[in-house]
Parts: structure tokens; C-alpha cells; sequence
């Protein structure tokens, strides 16, 4: 497997990162930023949308802090598997993700803004010709998504990183940096319903941190990820909640791995909430809600019936936790 | 130090004086060879010699001929293999790792089409670009080859049509990768796009186009590429069934997963002949193709094996990847390298076929085995590669280890139009074998019985036959059977365990080495051939075409080589890579190494021996019979004083003759029945393999996880123990991969969706068990030291301890192969809806009760058990056939004692109504019954 060349850019500060990207984009040429590499490269040596300019924030000063509060782009997976003062959910969820190997490399930057996935897109170049292309990487071909077939406008590769939604139930915000400066948002407002577009990020713009408050930084939870190997394998379905000790009230949950985006399901524990709670009887009632909310389709390893089952019984497991 | 016999030659201080200087007028010519790298002989290691030549190794399966050889030197001693060092150190080479000057890159073009028709082929655009130097299409190899010289259906690149997505269509040299990969682009090609089969079913009709085109032989207008039918034994013993089980199964397709993907450098020499480096389980096979292909005689190429990374039946055919290298390294007058990308590894695949498999078995009120009905149609994919070998290894590999009152085996193998499936670990064996054992599991259960009692009462005894006529010598089934039970602690677990939580059992049975050697008849030329050079240094060269996968099989030719001369591993020296040098040797596939090369060697050592001892006669003067061979030294039996080193003994022999020559070869006795399809599953030795697994399953989300396994396995003597339970614990791996989540997955479009290792999912580390091996020893009377296989049949019986323990942890058959937990929780869902039951974790658990035949089944078996015994080691020597269990006499042929006993390799008409899904292919004519032509 042959990477297609590209020219690799090294800005040392934020402002060269961004600078670089400005002046990229005046000239019209397209790129990609690169952090760990261990999602981007791979999609390159397949071919997959490579650009002809990679920008990397691997030698950026001070973008890899690492806190109870806030943990920067650059903060590898390694170090959030261990307790360095970190969220203990965020511990949990970095631990589950691929395999010791590429949490070396992979960052937490990397990981939010990681590529969707779809079985006919993650191919080499001769598979995806054997398919005549899709509508996500259509070789100028104008394909239609094989998923969804007929409709060439919308691609619904599933996003399978793990840890957006342990932050989505903690709350954080997420700091955009680019050309145009620096703007905040809640992680939940950060991603977008579209498996080529994924999120906000405005081209040249990159994720610089997450930050937690005080008041989430005190909630407990848990992650439960549904994968066939304990190692290696991307989330089929994963379920993340918090909440605040001794009070229902203050559950929250988010699902990754089942659609484009990964996303909170407020109303659905409000429904629950809405009446008393009820101890298992609620959390089944909150699992069965859950389930029925996420709409996976089938472009992932396991059929998409079974990890929409599975929603119910993951999201059991995890509020199960908080009648402990 | 030791203190024993200096071994070192030299330091007899004629020569050279004290002062170092040199004696005037004598040349000091430095000692030929040091002897090895300890100077003292060590004392003969006793606990490696066998009790019935003085040793103390005890021989519970008795003495074998091979004792006397026996010197205590590195049989039955747990040793690294030889080449570790060189793999661990990354100095071994293998195929990408061989760089010649002045190479070139080539690519392959490979169809984006399942079926089409090449209509054209413009090469010009590739050939106006700059670096590139060769260009090869279908037309530069109109010649067919294929692994079995009776179905050769393959071409080095299309010619005329494409039958699988990343079927070759093409290929290009350029000087550089990024040129050869613009290069794929610039073919114009002009398609008729055909209709493709997928589903194996559809390729039992006739078709307007099959795939391939057998002439008069070919079967209607189907895409059937072999049928076959055996049915033997009296039918009427199943008419009326004491207990039976049916079971339908449908197994995806796997792949062997081994690391290394394939790649091959061709260069042709300055005399004009080809040198073709790859990494092959049949290099024999390959220079035979190349051969043909090229239309080059074989003494024109050199064949080098590199080192192999991991093979399991993947590297056992001639590619035709192997042909474009040569192809092309011809036109550019460059040497050539390809090296595959992981999607192609699984486009060429030959891994393990999808299967459909049907299992009907029966009782009879005694709880003997009445008879086996089996249907296995194979999905063989694009070609034929080892498919006429694996259509009648569905059956026939499972009229052993039990006696049967009668056997009936359909099966049938199609072209489709995917990658090809070929053979894999295991070859044909293992989906009908688990179908078989949890088949057994399902009649033990109807018939309240311990499982393990049911097999223990139905064995056949060792030197016995099979009802299909295969000779069984060492056996050590009943052993292994109650070694893992005792191990396991079965009797106190199985169906006692909680919910979710579960034990079961599975057996195997494999061939060691098949006793037909394909290329020619064994009667005219031996199976395998070594030989063995020693010079004045006192090295031992073997020479030996076996190719070494990763098995060992350097390792255990060293190791008997070392055994029979009393002499350290590290002075024998294994050349068995280029053809140019190697006696030819078939290759690494039905378990045969080990035992047939194990063996040539063994014959040509103890040639090289002879002459040794012979030389100690001349100068010690006491007659070989009294001499004693041990650790670098031959010395007077009753006195270790009296002796010679061995390289004085070496250098006496050597005055007439220079370097000692030696070439030791192995055929297998004549065997086996006469009916058609006769010698396919013939063995000059059988293993037998027990194990039982330990799974939980999540009864929420039907995952799996194997927690326990204890594996026995009967290898006959185990050469190197180390290597054993390396094939036990690797086997183990494998074969839960395909039981828990390996599949080959097909989507809805015919494309292979997941020809990449994170989609592919063979198991991790953290899915693997603790495996217990547990080798048995049933001292083979041909085997090399009483040896057999250990590579392939240990695989066996993993894949049905799984599934019925899983069963026994919930009490839901599943069928569908992989149990990936999808499938699982289909399999809960049904069940709960079914009956009744709202919560998963409200499951019942199955259990036991014994029924009165099971004290019948434990007195049988322990009948069986002094049988077995008395058998095993020659006190009995009485004919035991397959029949005996049901009354029979072995004296009388079969058939004239039971009426209607049938040896049949076809249908009657009457029965072609009744015959199962592959069974069907009997209902169509062959074309020349129909007046077809060629
Ligand atoms: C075999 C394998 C298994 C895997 N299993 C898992 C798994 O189980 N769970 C899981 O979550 N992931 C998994 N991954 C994916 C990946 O390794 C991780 O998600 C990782 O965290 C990605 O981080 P990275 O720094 O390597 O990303 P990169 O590859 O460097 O980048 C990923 C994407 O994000 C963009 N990007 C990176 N940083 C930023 C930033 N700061 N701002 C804006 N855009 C940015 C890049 O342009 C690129 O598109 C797996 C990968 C492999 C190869
Ligand atoms: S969802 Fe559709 S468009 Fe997106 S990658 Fe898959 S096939 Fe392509």
C-alpha cells in the first residue's frame, strides 16, 4: 500500500498552525490537519480523500494539557488511560478505545473529530471500483450512497469513536481555533448530521481543547461498549451516562457508534423522569426509550437490528450502576 | 566441567612445541572441525532412552522399531526450533524481504467485475508510460495449471473471462511502485458484463454461462465442479432409530489469517533460468506449474522457498501471482517483485469453503452408532484449486473414530463466482466433524447419557479399520477422551453449571500425511526423499525439500537427524530452500512432513550411522553390535574408556570416499479399499484429538467468551513436546476463531466485505482461553520414533466443545457458523419468544438425569478400554474391522455375511428422490451421457 505523496506542514504555535492554513486556503489548495495519525494515515494509504497538504499539530506547544478541567487536542490516549487527575469516565471510555499500540499515538483531537465510517467506504481503491464508488469518496464519479441508496445527498457512515459521549454527559465544551479565531460550544452543538460534513469545523478551523466545569467535573458514570474483541475493535454501539450521586433527576446518557454523530438523549430521559423514579423498572423503561430513539443502518461489522437491541441492554448496564 | 571424554580433535601436540613454534619440516595443519561446542561427551541421558533398549523412558503403547536409534540426544526434549533465532532476531527472509539488484516492481490488474467477459484488452496507453518496462496480459499464458493435475482450471491472468471480483486481468513491471499503480489505470478493456452466482445452491442449476466448462465431463450446464457419493454399511440398521439427531448447518467461509501477505521475485539468470523466490508450502508444485506455464523445462528453474510467514494451507497452491512475476521478469529482462496488499491475500484466498451441511445420525438401543448420513455442498468459489480433495474429505474424515453401522456421504462442490476457497488447516475435516460431534452431544442427550460415555463405548479399536476402509494403526482416542475429562473435572460439572456458564466436549480425527502423493504412483516413486552429507568438519548437512511454514518441520528433521548420530543439534545443518539443491519434496499440506520426512531422514542417518560404526569397528575392533553411539562419541559397550571421538571415526570412514553420502526415502504399505474415491482420506497413520471447552455467555448480548480448554491430542510420540503444544495451544486459536467470530463476510451485492484484518476478526490475545495441552502418546508402529501429526488435528475439536458447550450453558443448539453474537442472541430471542419467557437471565438451564443405558455405556466402555489396550500393544493381534460392534465376523469379508451391505459410489436410481441438498447434483447427467462435447 502506497501513500500518495503530500506535503507535510510542522507550525510549532497555534497562530502558524492557523496561519498556514490561511494562507493554504488563499491559494486554494486543500489539506487536512493530521494529530496522531492513527485514523488519517490509514484512510490515506487507502486512498481515501487524501489532500495534497497535511498540516500537523504534533510539534504545537501547550496543546496537550491534561486536567481534571481541561484536556487539550493534543493529549494522548495513553496518558488518559491512567489516573492523571482526570475524569475517571474519561479514563474509562480512552481505556476501551483500539489497542494499546495506537493509543500511544492516537490523541483525544483525533478522536472527536474522527472519520466516520462505512464497510463500502473503509476499502482499497480496487474494492471501492469493484462498487463504482460512493457518494462519500466517488472519484469525481458522483456516486450514490450504497447504504441509502438513490438519494446522492446525504452519507450516513457511522461515527465510532468512543469517548464523545462520556464528554457529551459531562457537559463539556469544546474551543474551535482558526483563521478567524477562537470560539467555544457545548461538545453536544459540536457535531453535525452528515457523515462526510461530521461537524462544525469550518475549514482551517481546528478543535484546540475540551473543558469541563467544576459542578460536571463532580458527576459519576460509566461507558459501556459493545464491541467482538476486547482490543482493536471500533465501538458496534456504545452508551455512555452520568449523573449526579443519590439524584435520578440528574441523569444524562449519550449514544456513539449508532448514526453519524454521536448525541445526548435528553427527552427520553425526561420522559422517564417525568414520572417517579422508580428504581430498575426506570432504568428498563429508560433502556427500552433509549433503543428506540437511535436508527443504526448496516455499515458496520455487526447488523444494525442487534446493536439497536443492544442499545437497551448497554444503556441497562450503565444507569444500572447509579442504584449501586 | 563434566569430566568426560574429550571430544575435541587437535592438542596432541605433534605438530607444534611449546613454545607455539613450528616442529621444522611439518606443516601444522589446525584440527578439521571442533565437534561441537562442549568438549567433554556428556553422559547417555537415560530418561530419553527407551525402556526396551535399556533406558528408562517408560513405553506404555509398547516398543517400536525405531528404538535402537534411539540415543538420548534431542528426542521427546522440549527445544527451541532451529530457526527461532533467525525470527526473533528479524534475520529471517521472507518473501518481501528478498532484494535483488536491479529490480523492478510489478503490479497486478484485478477485475472489478464478478463475471464479464474480456472483450478487448489496449495496452497501449500503459506502454507509452514512461518507467514502465513490462506489460502482461491472458495472452502471454494460454496455459492452464492448478494444484491437483486433474482439475488444472487456472491461467496466470484471465483468458477470456473473469470469474471474481480481484480476479487477475493483467499485470505491469515499472521501475517504481508509484509508476506501476498509475500504470492500472491506463488498460482500456472492453467488458461483457455475465450474470454472477453467489449462493452455492443456485450453482447446482444449470446455468447459460458456467463458470468453468468440463467438456464431456461436465455435469449438465451446472456449475457443480465435483460430486461425490459413498455409502457403506448396512442401511437397514437406521430403519428404526433409537435415538437420532438432524441438524442443518450453515458455515461461512474462513481464512487462514496467517501474517505474511504473499509476495514472490522472479529473475531470470544469465544462462536463461528462472529464479523464483517465494514464500510456498509446495514449492514442488509451483516449479511444476512454472514449468508448464512458461514452457520451460523444470530443470531450467530454481525454485527458493523463503522463510514462510504462516501458510495453514494459504500458500499450498501454484498462484498465479507467481506466474506474472516470472512473466514479467522475462519481458523486462529485470527481476521482478510483487507483493500483495492484505485485500488481495483475501481475493487469491483459498481459505476454508462456505458450507451447508445437513447430519442426520442414529441409535440404536444400545447406543451404538447405526449410521452417519451426511450432505456437505461447498461453495469452492472461482477454481478448483485442492476442491476434489475437500468434496470427498467432508465425508470420509468422519467414519473414524467411532464404528458405525453404516455411512452415507453426499457432497458436492460449485464454482461461484468468488474468491476461490482451496484447503486450510484442517483440510475438509473440521465443519463436518463439528456438525458430527454436536450431533452426538444432541443423541447422547435424547438418550440420557453422559456424552463422553457414549463416545468411550463407540470407539474403534487401534489396528482396526474404518468402514470406509482405512487402516488405523496407533490410536489413542480413548485416552485422550479420559484425560481431558479427568482434567476438566467434567463429572462435576457437566450440565451442573448455572445459567450462561457451560462445558462440552468434541473429538477429532485427521489424517498423518495422505497416502496418495498426487504427482505420481507410489509404487514407482517414494513419497519423500532426504539426504544427508557429512564432511571432514563433522557438520551434518541435510538436505531436504520439506518447506518449513512455521511448523517446524526444519526443526524435527534436524532434531532425528541429531537423534540417530548422537550429535548436538547445532552441528546439523537443514538446507531445504532452493529447489536446485533439495531432493524434491511435496510439500506442507495433509500433515505429511513430520511423518514422511521425518522418516526418509531417519532411513538416511542411520545409513550415515552404519558407515560410522563401521569405522569404529576398524579401529577399536569390537563389532558395531557392541558399540555404543553417544554425544560425539562410539565407545565399547561395557566400557566407555575404550572409544574413539566421532570425528575420528568420521575421518576413518572418510579415507576412501571423501565425505560420507547418504539418501534415505519414504513410501507408505500398500493400503486401503478399491472402490472409486478409495485412496482420498487414506493415511499411513491417523491423530485423534479430545478436547473440552469452558465458555460464559452473556445470555443479554450472546457474547461468547472461552475461558478454558483442555486439549489432548494424540501425536503419537511427540518429538519435541514444545512444538506439540505450541500446534495444540496455535490449533486452539484458529479454530475458535472460526466458532466465535472469523467469517468471511459476503454482502448483499456478492462483494467480500471485509477483506482486511480489522473487519476479519480473528481473535485477540484477550479472547484467547487458558488451553491446557495434553499430549498423548500412542507410539505410531511407522511413524518417525512412534510419531504423527500435531498440526492440523488438533484444530478439530475445538469448534464442536464450543458449540455444545455453549449449549450447555444455555440450552439453545445454534448452527450457524460463526456464533458471533449476533447469532446468539437471534438463538436467545427465538427461544424466549418460543417459550414464553420475558427475561433472558430467566433461561433454564439444561440438565441430566441418566437414563439405564448409561451404566450400560460405562461397562461397554470399560470392556472397550482392556480391548483397546491389549490391541495397542500387539498382545492381540486378531483383524478388527468397523462391523465387529454390531456382531460382525473381521474374518468374513462384510458383505458376505450381511446381505444388502453396501461399499456403493453411487446412487441407485431409487435413492436419487431422497438424496440431500448437495445429493441433487446426482440428479443431472454428465454431458457425454448426453452426447456433450469436449
Ligand atoms: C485498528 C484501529 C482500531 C481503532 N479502534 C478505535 C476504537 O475502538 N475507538 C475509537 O474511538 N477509535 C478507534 N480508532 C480510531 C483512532 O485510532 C482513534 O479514534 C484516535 O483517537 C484518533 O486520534 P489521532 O490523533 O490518531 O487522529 P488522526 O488520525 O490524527 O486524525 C483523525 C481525524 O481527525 C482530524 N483531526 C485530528 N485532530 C484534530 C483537531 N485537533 N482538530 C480538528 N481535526 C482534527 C484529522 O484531520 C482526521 O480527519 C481505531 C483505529 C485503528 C487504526
Ligand atoms: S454511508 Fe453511503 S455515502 Fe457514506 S460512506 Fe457509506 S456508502 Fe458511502
Amino acid at each position: 500500500m502506497l501513500m500518495p505523496p503530500f506535503v507535510l506542514h510542522n507550525p510549532t504555535t497555534v497562530e502558524e498552525a492557523c496561519s498556514i492554513a490561511g494562507s493554504l486556503m488563499e491559494k486554494g489548495e486543500d489539506f487536512d490537519w493530521v494529530a496522531g495519525g492513527t485514523d488519517l494515515l490509514p484512510n490515506y494509504k487507502w486512498h481515501l480523500n487524501p489532500k495534497p497538504h497535511v498540516i500537523s499539530l504534533a510539534r504545537i506547544e501547550g496543546v496537550n494539557t491534561l486536567s481534571l478541567h481541561e484536556i487539550g487536542c493534543m493529549a494522548r490516549l495513553a496518558d488518559l488511560t491512567v489516573e492523571n487527575g482526570i475524569h475517571p469516565l474519561i479514563v474509562e471510555a480512552a481505556s476501551k478505545v483500539a489497542s494499546s499500540l495506537i493509543r500511544r499515538n492516537a490523541t483525544l483531537g483525533g478522536n472527536l473529530c474522527l472519520d466516520t465510517r462505512c464497510f463500502w467506504y473503509n476499502q482499497g481503491e480496487d474494492w471501492r471500483r469493484s462498487i463504482d464508488w460512493c457518494h462519500k469518496a466517488d472519484c469525481g464519479t458522483g456516486a450514490d450512497c450504497r447504504v441509502i441508496p438513490n438519494q446522492n445527498t446525504l452519507c450516513v457512515a457511522t461515527y465510532q469513536g468512543d469517548i464523545a459521549p462520556t464528554l457529551m454527559v459531562l457537559d463539556a465544551d469544546v474551543h474551535l481555533i482558526g483563521p478567524s479565531g477562537l470560539r467555544t460550544m457545548p461538545l453536544q452543538e459540536f457535531y453535525q448530521l452528515d457523515g462526510m460534513k461530521k461537524n462544525v469545523l469550518e475549514k482551517g478551523e481546528f478543535l484546540l481543547k475540551i473543558t469541563i466545569s467544576e459542578a460536571s467535573a463532580a458527576r459519576t458514570g460509566s461507558y459501556q461498549k459493545l464491541r467482538v474483541r476486547d482490543t482493536w475493535d471500533f465501538p458496534e454501539a456504545g452508551v455512555a451516562a452520568s449523573w449526579i450521586s443519590g439524584d435520578a433527576t440528574s441523569l444524562k446518557i449519550a449514544t456513539t457508534a449508532l448514526e453519524s454523530i454521536p448525541r445526548c438523549h435528553p427527552d427520553e430521559v425526561a420522559a422517564v423522569l417525568e414520572t417517579d423514579w422508580d428504581g430498575m423498572n426506570s432504568v428498563k423503561a429508560l433502556a427500552a426509550a433509549v433503543r428506540k430513539s437511535v436508527k443504526p443502518v448496516n455499515n458496520t461489522s455487526l447488523p444494525p437490528r442487534y446493536r439497536k437491541s443492544m442499545v437497551r441492554v448497554l444503556t441497562k448496564r450503565a444507569v444500572e450502576k447509579m442504584l449501586e | 566441567m563434566s569430566g568426560g571424554y574429550r571430544q575435541q580433535p587437535g592438542g596432541s601436540g605433534q605438530t607444534t612445541r611449546k613454545d607455539g613454534k613450528r616442529v621444522a619440516g611439518k606443516q601444522s595443519f589446525p584440527p578439521p572441525g571442533s565437534g561441537g561446542s562442549r568438549p567433554h561427551m556428556s553422559p547417555r541421558d537415560l530418561d530419553f532412552i527407551p525402556e526396551s533398549v535399556g533406558g528408562k523412558e517408560e513405553q506404555p503403547a509398547g516398543s517400536h522399531i525405531h528404538d535402537r536409534a534411539r540415543t538420548g540426544t534431542t528426542v521427546g526434549k522440549e527445544i527451541p526450533l532451529v530457526d527461532s533465532n533467525a525470527k526473533v532476531t528479524g534475520q529471517a527472509w521472507y518473501g518481501d524481504d528478498v532484494r535483488l539488484p536491479n529490480e523492478i516492481i510489478g503490479k497486478i490488474l484485478r477485475s472489478p467485475h464478478h463475471y464479464a467477459r474480456i472483450k478487448s484488452i489496449d495496452t497501449s496507453r500503459v506502454e507509452a508510460l514512461p518507467g514502465v518496462l513490462a506489460v502482461a496480459t491472458g495472452e502471454d499464458s494460454p496455459h492452464r495449471f492448478g494444484v491437483l493435475p486433474v482439475t488444472k482450471d487456472e491461467h496466470a491472468m484471465a483468458v477470456e473471462k473473469v470469474r471474481h471480483v480481484g480476479d487477475l486481468v493483467a499485470c505491469v513491471a515499472a521501475v517504481d511502485e508509484a509508476t506501476a499503480l498509475e500504470a492500472l489505470n491506463l488498460f482500456d478493456i472492453e467488458w461483457e458484463v455475465l450474470e454472477p452466482v453467489f449462493d452455492p445452491k443456485k450453482g447446482l442449476e444449470d446455468s447459460d454461462e458456467p463458470i468453468h466448462w468440463r467438456g464431456k465431463y461436465h455435469l449438465s450446464k451446472t456449475n457443480v465442479q465435483k460430486r461425490v457419493f459413498q455409502e457403506f454399511g448396512d442401511r437397514s440398521l437406521v430403519d428404526k432409530p433409537h435415538a437420532e439427531s438432524h441438524g442443518k448447518w450453515s458455515m461461512a467461509g474462513v481464512h487462514h489469517g496467517f501474517t505474511e501477505p504473499h509476495a514472490v521475485v522472479a529473475h531470470w539468470g544469465p544462462n536463461g533460468r528462472l529464479q523464483l523466490y517465494t514464500p510456498q508450502q509446495v514449492p514442488h508444485y509451483t516449479h511444476r506449474a512454472l514449468s508448464t506455464v512458461l514452457d520451460v523445462p523444470m530443470h531450467q528453474i530454481n525454485v527458493i522457498r523463503t522463510f514462510v510467514g504462516g501458510g495453514f494451507g494459504g500458500k499450498s497452491d501454484p498462484f498465479p501471482h507467481e506466474m506474472c512475476a516470472a512473466i514479467l521478469a522475462r519481458k523486462a529482462g529485470r527481476p521482478v517483485r510483487i507483493t500483495f496488499d492484505r485485500e488481495e491475500v483475501y481475493w487469491i484466498n483459498r481459505g476454508r469453503h462456505p458450507s451447508h451441511i445437513e447430519v442426520k445420525m442414529t441409535a440404536d438401543e444400545e447406543a451404538r452408532i447405526s449410521g452417519f448420513d451426511i450432505d456437505a455442498l461447498i461453495d469452492g468459489g472461482g477454481f478448483a484449486s485442492f476442491g476434489h480433495v475437500t468434496s470427498y474429505y467432508n465425508g470420509v474424515l468422519a467414519t473414524a473414530p467411532y464404528e458405525l453401522g453404516s455411512f452415507h456421504y453426499t457432497g458436492a462442490r460449485v464454482w461461484t463466482n468468488k474468491p476461490a476457497s482451496g484447503a486450510m488447516r484442517g483440510h475438509g475435516a473440521v465443519n463436518t466433524r463439528c456438525a458430527v460431534e454436536v450431533g452426538l452431544d444432541e443423541m447422547a442427550e435424547t438418550m440420557q447419557v453422559d456424552p463422553i460415555d457414549l463416545r468411550l463405548a463407540n470407539l474403534l479399536p487401534p489396528h482396526s479399520r474404518t468402514i470406509s476402509g482405512f487402516r488405523i494403526t496407533s490410536n489413542g482416542m480413548r485416552e485422550a477422551l479420559e484425560k481431558v475429562r479427568e482434567g476438566s473435572n467434567w463429572d462435576e460439572k457437566f450440565r451442573q453449571l448455572p445459567l450462561g456458564k457451560g462445558i462440552g466436549i468434541g473429538c477429532g480425527f485427521f489424517i498423518s500425511g495422505s497416502g496418495l502423493p498426487i504427482h505420481w504412483d507410489p509404487n514407482r516413486f517414494p513419497h519423500a526423499t532426504v539426504h544427508i552429507q557429512v564432511d571432514m568438519d563433522g557438520g551434518v548437512t541435510v538436505h531436504t525439500g520439506a518447506a518449513d511454514i512455521g511448523q517446524g518441520s526444519t526443526t524435527a528433521v534436524a532434531q532425528v537427524v541429531s537423534e540417530v548420530l548422537a550429535l548436538p543439534i547445532e552441528m546439523v545443518h537443514v538446507r531445504s530452500h532452493e529447489s536446485d539443491t533439495s531432493p524434491v519434496d511435496l510439500g506442507s499440506y495433509s500433515s505429511r512432513v513430520t511423518f514422511m520426512n521425518a522418516n526418509a531422514a531417519i532411513r538416511a542417518a542411520l545409513e550415515i550411522r552404519e558407515q560410522l560404526l563401521n569405522a569404529a569397528w576398524d579401529i577399536l575392533g569390537y563389532h558395531p553390535d557392541n558399540l555404543v553411539l553417544n554425544d560425539r562419541r562410539i565407545y565399547y559397550k561395557h566400557d566407555p574408556a575404550i572409544g574413539v571421538s566421532y570425528l575420528k571415526a568420521l575421518h576413518k570412514a572418510q579415507e576412501d570416499k571423501g565425505s560420507l553420502i547418504a539418501s534415505g526415502a519414504y513410501r507408505s504399505p500398500p493400503m486401503g479399499g478399491v472402490h472409486k474415491g478409495a485412496a482420498a482420506g487414506l493415511a499411513p497413520a491417523y491423530s485423534f484429538s479430545a478436547y473440552v471447552a469452558e465458555v460464559d455467555v452473556d445470555v443479554e448480548t450472546g457474547m461468547i467468551r472461552c475461558t478454558d480448554v483442555w486439549a489432548a491430542h494424540d501425536c503419537g510420540k511427540a518429538l519435541n513436546p514444545m512444538a506439540v503444544k505450541g500446534q495444540i495451544i496455535g490449533s486452539c486459536h484458529m479454530g475458535l476463531g472460526q466458532v466465535l467470530s472469523e467469517k468471511m463476510v459476503y454482502g448483499r451485492t456478492g462483494h467480500l466485505q471485509n477483506a482486511n484484518l480489522l473487519d476479519y476478526k480473528i481473535p485477540s490475545v484477550h479472547e484467547m482461553p487458558h488451553v491446557e495441552p495434553i499430549i498423548i502418546e500412542s507410539c505410531d508402529p511407522e511413524g518417525p520414533f512412534g510419531a504423527k501429526e500435531a498440526g492440523e488435528g488438533p484444530l478439530l475439536p475445538i469448534l464442536p466443545a464450543v458449540v455444545n458447550a455453549v449449549y450447555d450453558a444455555i440450552g439453545i443448539r445454534l448452527r450457524d457458523l460463526p456464533l458471533t453474537p449476533d447469532v446468539v442472541f437471534k438463538g436467545i430471542e427465538k427461544t424466549l419468544k418460543d417459550s414464553k419467557i420475558d427475561d433472558p437471565l430467566d433461561l433454564p438451564s439444561p440438565r441430566l438425569t441418566h437414563s439405564s443405558l448409561q451404566p450400560t455405556l460405562v461397562a461397554r466402555a470399560q470392556e472397550h478400554k482392556l480391548r483397546d489396550k491389549a490391541r495397542q500393544r500387539t498382545e492381540d493381534t486378531s483383524p478388527y474391522v468397523n462391523g465387529v460392534l454390531f456382531g460382525f465376523d473381521p474374518t468374513i469379508p462384510l458383505e458376505d455375511q450381511v446381505e444388502g451391505w453396501r461399499t456403493a459410489t453411487e446412487p441407485d436410481p431409487e435413492q436419487l428422490a431422497e438424496l440431500g441438498l448437495a445429493g441433487r447434483a446426482w440428479l443431472k447427467k454428465e454431458q457425454r451421457e448426453m452426447g456433450g462435447e469436449n
